[in-house]
């Protein structure tokens, strides 16, 4: 198996876009170009686009040649749209890397793109309540909100998890992703704002949730030692890890403890021959605040039930134990399914070119980590990415 | 100005809610190999498949065991009352047939060794608690399907305001 290297990453502005689905992954696909040398669209052979729900948001099928089409991509190794829910973008890099590790691509792209603002939110509503399984959840209309909105009232149950700790995940987020040009939120909250923002599925308040967002993000992934033909600044992918339990609710693990993420962090942290100290930047799946919460305990950076304490201490600030999210995350940058992982993980690449603004940089990391999880966040994806080859 | 012929053309000006967009199930022994869960369902009875080889319980109901791939499945009853394990109001967002509903409560109720969500009637998020119990109902669709829902059992007195 070939090591493989991220050589560059392009990305839409992301957020209430007047643009369509296409529009969107053409402005991906340009700057994805714009931010590589001596490569062209042509130069690519295998695609994958991460797309969740075309066929609802955009009335689409069979995405992947579209995509390639409008870039200007001729696959001749390998295409394929990944769904995954919102790890669609993620499980386009896995795919990606996997046929260069395996040789079966020189030169791949993963792309991903979703268009979720339509003239009729309800409509986009009852498309993302399907992803739940639709007759025995959805129908009881459990989707995100309502589902992570039980989870933090098990957490809180159980731990003694308050609603202004939850808040403090909002503030950090909306700080970092006020630092961000292509964020879909650049301004900053309060926790006072947080608690009185509208209740969407009590003890969820809007700002507890992430925006509905329109968005496109791409990177290249070269076998490892062709990468520095590409860029001076190439990013390794060094250890992975994906573990799901069950789907419909009755079949979790637990509500109030995310077993599968512990399982994926685990094997994340072994494939990378790392540990949890080693992560100087997590770009973690905060689709709500108790999602960040529980996954500063499911990655191992505090005891489970310690994850409102973690942020009141302020430890996954820059300069804390570890930086979550300094793109401003979901909760600042947006949510647009397909596309949000990859978006995460073009971050950890500027992040470790020192291509972002100062306000939010992290200084000196060496390792960052991309968490996304998918519907009752009974499956998580983690990337472990580096700076150097190791 | 442009000679090019124009011509408004007619299209339905609505589209009734297409059959995939509702979020009931198809019960119909046409479209399922489960609908003998709809029928206990028009009996009041709550049940889920349960393999007769290994034990498993299993929901949602199936035709093949998920544990032990047996075919022999059998009909358990769940009971009528369970416990909830935790809830929440829908206040914004619903999708597209539930909007008129709002708000309404849903939750997930512990009830015959599972963990079920449903809809929660005839309570509002603040009467409710975690462990509240709450009873069986089943509701009837105006194309005669049914489906389960739970309430809070009328026996526990609302909080006095
Ligand atoms: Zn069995």
């Amino acid at each position: 198996m070939r090591q493989v290297a991220i050589v560059a990453g392009g990305e839409a502005k992301a957020g209430r876009r007047a643009a369509s689905w296409r529009d969107l992954v053409q402005e991906a696909g340009k700057a994805l170009f714009e931010d590589v040398d001596n490569l062209s669209p042509k130069d690519v052979d295998s695609i994958f686009v991460g797309a969740a729900q075309p066929e609802r948001f955009a009335f689409l099928s069979y995405v992947a040649p579209l995509v390639a089409e409008h870039i200007g991509v001729t696959p001749r190794k390998v295409i394929a749209r990944t769904e995954l829910a919102c790890v669609s973008g993620q499980a386009a890099i896995r795919y990606a890397w996997n046929c260069v590790a395996t040789g079966m691509s020189d030169i791949a792209v993963a792309i991903g793109v979703e268009k979720m603002y339509q003239p009729d939110m309800a409509e986009a509503q009852t498309t993302m309540t399907c992803v739940l399984d639709r007759e025995w959840d959805g129908v009881n209309c459990f989707s995100a909100p309502p589902i992570f909105a039980v989870t933090a009232q098990r957490h809180m149950y159980e731990f003694g998890t308050t609603k202004e700790q939850m808040a403090l995940v909002s503030v950090k987020n909306h700080h970092y992703s006020s630092l961000n040009p292509i964020a879909h939120l650049q301004k900053e909250v309060t926790v006072e704002a947080v608690l009185k923002s509208p209740m969407v599925a009590p003890p969820l308040n809007l700002f507890d949730c992430c925006p509905m967002t329109d968005g496109s993000a791409g990177v290249i992934l070269v076998p490892a030692e062709e990468a520095k033909k590409y860029t001076d600044t190439p990013m390794y992918l060094i250890g992975s890890g994906q573990y799901a339990v069950g789907n419909v609710i009755n079949n979790l693990a637990n509500l109030a403890e995310w077993a599968p993420l512990k399982l994926a962090a685990k094997e994340a942290y072994r494939t990378a021959k790392i540990t949890k100290d080693d992560v100087d930047i997590a770009e973690v799946h905060d689709c709500f605040t108790i999602s960040e919460i529980m996954e500063y305990e499911g990655l191992g950076f505090c005891e489970t039930g310690k994850g409102g304490k973690f942020i009141e201490d302020g430890k996954p600030y820059i300069g804390g134990k570890v930086a979550v999210n300094p793109s401003g995350g979901i909760m600042g940058c947006g949510h647009p399914l397909g596309a949000t992982s990859i978006y995460h993980t073009f971050e950890i690449l500027k992040q470790f070119r020192g291509d972002v603004d100062m306000g939010r940089y992290v200084k000196g990391a060496e390792i960052g980590i991309q968490h996304s999880l998918s519907g009752a966040a009974n499956q998580h994806s983690i990337l472990v990415c580096s700076r150097e080859l190791r | 100005m442009s000679m090019v012929k124009f011509e408004k053309i007619k299209r339905p000006e609505k589209i009734g809610l297409p059959f995939m967009l509702d979020f009931y199930p198809l019960q119909d022994e046409k479209y399922t190999r489960t609908s003998q869960f709809f029928k206990n369902l028009k009996e009041g009875h709550l049940t889920t498949t349960k393999c007769k080889k290994c034990g498993e319980l299993l929901w949602p109901p199936r035709v093949i065991c998920s544990n032990c791939h047996s075919e022999k499945l059998e009909w358990f009853d769940l009971g009528t009352e369970g416990e909830l394990y935790a809830f929440t109001e829908i206040r914004l967002g619903a999708p597209i047939g539930f909007v008129e509903d709002v708000p309404f409560c849903i939750g997930i109720v512990r009830i015959g060794g599972l963990l079920i969500s449903a809809r929660i009637d005839g309570a509002k998020y603040e009467d409710l608690k975690i462990g509240d119990k709450v009873n069986l109902k089943i509701v009837e669709l105006p194309d005669s399907r049914v489906f389960y829902r739970f309430s809070r059992n009328k026996e526990q007195k609302l909080p006095i305001p």
